[in-house]
């Protein structure tokens, strides 16, 4: 896997004929990882609906009405127009808190497969590079160091508490909400791509 | 009051009917089909309606957003058609959970479908790409087709929140098959081995990293332009295969060449005498072959070896005496044989030319015959084993020659020349007389008489004439040579019987020329060299 996501970021990278300079690197390599994330999630999620019954899925059809994510009190945007009124810095520092919120809960997906196995440590590497593309941009903006020390405790405790019978709950909640998150990570990350990339076709 | 009367049958019966024919109910449950948002912006939901219960029904749809409990109702009916829903920008939020249901409202009831759950990121499905253009370009010669397109106008691909990828497919126009080529998110391709002189049909399709594939853009048109010359390939081809059958059929043929032959042109067959065997002839054993072949009296068994050996000789005559001879042949037949009589084949030389010479010499040949007769008197010994019916005039070698020709079919031949009358003594031995030409009579006739008791003649050797042509051998010198005389004795023979032959031949003498002989040679009465009396001194 590693391997396929270095390939993609070698790859987006030589399809840019001009000059790319380091913060571009880094944030192709951010996008494609970030990609990859999502995929995973992606079929993480299918997979676990596959292996739901009828019955089981219609009640979690309607729990997951209630749309508990340990994401949700981040505010990030949620349209275009607000994305694109965001600053980049914004952008990135936003998709640094989604990331490292869920580099505690990933572990508890059960770890049965490998794909699961390598979700947390790709997780860090991602939030690694973050960082960094926030130092390479920031101009004096903040970064929040305590508010997410503060914010990881209570969502630990939250998918915790939950007991043995709500493990199916739970899952299929993890699940969703993970897809969510890095399918808004991905966003952010290409449109603050975009926006500091020179050439006006930057999805190429 | 009549009118009255027809007025409450009419809306008695209007209340009959509607009350039998018709059955008011509410209406039946709608459901919702499908949302889909072309550029992750804005979104349409449509539903399906049920049936409407015999009354004018009406549908809203109704959703809630996420982590709120505020109902809305669908802002927009019209935009997008009948029986749907579309949101807007305002009204649009991504990452968020919809719960959409729609409610069918007629005068006895409304009906809530099942409700639907839509995260507008996962239903985006774009409109088709736009601006397809397909270009023939070429390269060395070989065409190729560029294919290139624009990204739906509303999709916003620059800015990157959107991210699209391509398919193109490919047919020729008459071929069902479609040929699909993945472009990922660049918005050029190109397309290489075309068929030359086809027309393709050429579609484009896109779909965002996360959603569901767009509808094929429409058909875009074009045609390759012939690059390959067709005739002369095949053409080559065909040169090509009968190249290589002929060489197949060459290769099979000469394989093949002996069992062909034998077809075509058979072999001779062998030759079929009855009792031949070849096998006998293969081995090499040609004494079994010829005995299987020769009548059993032949050869005729003869204690005396020597005079078998005899026998088989073959005897060499000179053309002279060749002619002689077959003139001599043909006194009693005529020369009317001359045409079809068989040929002296022992030795091969007797052919029908000499017998022509003879016709030609027919007319005058009496007197010669005569004349040669009376020449040939000397030598000529006739056998008197032979009936005297056959007084054929031969020389004594011919004669044995003859003899042999009578009783065998094949070519006896053996080495050497010898003039012996030998074979004349052996069978002078078996007490057989000796005839002499008397004279010839008008009717061409040789007249013989029977040669007896001449002087020094005891075992009957018959006097010999002298001729002119022969020549008495003298002696025979040390080193075995014979010497020769010349002169010619005329002595008159004083015997009982004289031969008076009216030629001009001369008379037969007593010779007494037995020449004391050195060496192994004997000399006969007559002069001639006896080969046979070697061991046997001359008894006279």
């Amino acid at each position: 896997m590693d391997r396929v996501v270095l390939m993609l970021s070698v790859m987006s990278l030589g399809v840019s004929s001009q000059p790319i300079t380091d913060g571009q690197r880094l944030f192709s390599i951010a996008v494609s990882r970030v990609q990859h994330l999502h995929l995973l999630a992606q079929r993480l999620f299918s997979d676990f609906e596959s292996s739901l019954q009828t019955e089981e899925q219609r009640q979690l059809n309607k729990i997951f009405l209630q749309d508990f994510c340990n994401s949700d009190y981040i505010i990030s945007p949620i349209d275009k127009h607000e994305t694109q009124r965001s600053s980049v810095l914004k952008l990135l520092s936003i998709s640094y808190r989604l990331v490292e919120s869920w580099e505690f809960p990933s572990r508890s997906l059960s770890g049965g497969s490998a794909p699961r196995n390598q979700i947390s440590p790709k997780l860090s590497e991602l939030k690694t590079g973050i960082h960094l593309l926030i130092r390479a941009n920031e101009d004096g903006a903040e970064i929040f160091p305590d508010s997410s020390a503060l914010q990881l405790a209570p969502y630990g405790n939250y998918y915790q508490s939950l007991g043995t019978d709500e493990s199916l709950r739970r899952t299929y909640e993890l699940l969703a909400c993970f897809k969510k998150d890095m399918h808004k990570v991905e966003t952010y990350l290409t449109v603050a791509k975009c926006r500091l990339s020179p050439e006006a076709n930057c999805t190429l | 009051m009549k009118k009255v009367l027809e007025v409450i049958l009419l809306l008695l019966l209007l209340v009959v009917t509607h009350a039998k024919g018709t059955r008011y109910s509410p209406p039946g449950k709608p459901a919702l089909t499908r949302c889909r948002s072309p550029e992750k912006e804005t979104f349409t939901c449509w539903w399906e309606p049920g049936s409407d219960g015999g009354l004018p029904t009406t549908y809203a749809l109704y959703y809630r957003k996420e982590s709120s409990d505020t109902v809305f109702e669908c802002p927009d009916y019209r935009t997008a058609g009948e029986n749907s829903c579309f949101f807007n920008k305002n009204d649009t939020s991504i990452w968020v959970n919809y719960n959409i249901t729609v409610v069918a409202t007629n005068a006895l009831g409304r009906t809530f479908s099942d409700p639907v759950d839509i995260d507008v990121v996962y239903i985006v499905k774009p409109n088709p790409p736009e601006q397809v253009a397909v270009t023939v370009m070429e390269d060395k010669g070989w065409p190729f087709i560029r294919v290139s397109w624009e990204p739906p106008h509303k999709a916003d691909t620059r800015s990157g929140w959107i991210t699209l990828i391509y398919e193109i497919r490919v047919k020729l126009e008459e071929e069902n098959d479609w040929e699909m080529h993945l472009a990922g998110q660049q918005k050029m391709f190109n397309i290489f081995s075309l068929r030359s002189g086809g027309k393709y049909l050429v579609q484009v399709r896109c779909k965002p990293d996360h959603g569901y594939w767009s509808e094929w853009s429409p058909s875009s048109y074009v045609k390759v332009p012939d690059y390959f010359h067709r005739e002369k390939s095949v053409w080559i081809l065909i040169t090509v295969f009968c190249a290589f059958i002929f060489l197949i059929l060459t290769w099979l043929l000469h394989m093949n060449s002996r069992s062909l032959k034998h077809f075509l042109l058979p072999p001779v067959p062998g030759p079929k005498i009855k009792g031949f065997d070849k096998q006998l002839l293969k081995n090499g054993k040609s004494e079994e072959v010829f005995s299987a072949l020769v009548a059993t009296d032949f050869p005729p068994k003869s204690s005396n070896y020597e005079d078998l050996l005899v026998e088989y000789l073959e005897v060499y005559i000179p053309e002279e005496q060749e002619l002689m001879l077959e003139k001599s042949m043909d006194l009693d037949v005529g020369c009317l044989k001359c045409e079809g009589s068989a040929s002296d084949s022992d030795s091969g030389r007797g052919s029908c030319d000499s017998h022509t010479l003879l016709m030609h010499k027919c007319d005058g040949v009496k007197e010669e015959e005569e004349r040669q007769a009376k020449e040939a008197h000397g030598p000529g010994y006739w056998e008197c084993g032979l009936s005297n019916k056959q007084p054929h005039l031969l020389h004594p070698q011919a004669q044995a020659q003859r003899q042999l020709q009578a009783r065998s079919d094949d070519n006896i031949s053996s080495i050497g020349r010898k003039q012996t009358p030998a074979g004349l003594h052996s069978p002078a031995r078996r007490s057989t007389e000796y005839v002499e030409v008397e004279r010839v009579n008008e009717e061409d006739m040789v007249l013989l008489q029977p040669v007896s008791g001449r002087c020094g003649d005891v075992e009957g050797y018959p006097e010999m004439p002298y001729g002119e042509d022969y020549s008495k051998v003298k002696g025979v010198d040390m080193d075995n040579m014979l010497l020769l005389q010349r002169e010619v004795r005329e002595e008159t023979e004083n015997c009982d019987t004289s031969s008076t032959v009216t030629t001009t031949q001369k008379p037969a003498a007593c010779i007494h020329s037995a020449m004391p002989v050195e060496g192994e040679m004997v000399l006969g009465v007559n002069g001639y060299v006896d080969t046979a009396t070697v061991c046997t001194p001359p008894t006279y």
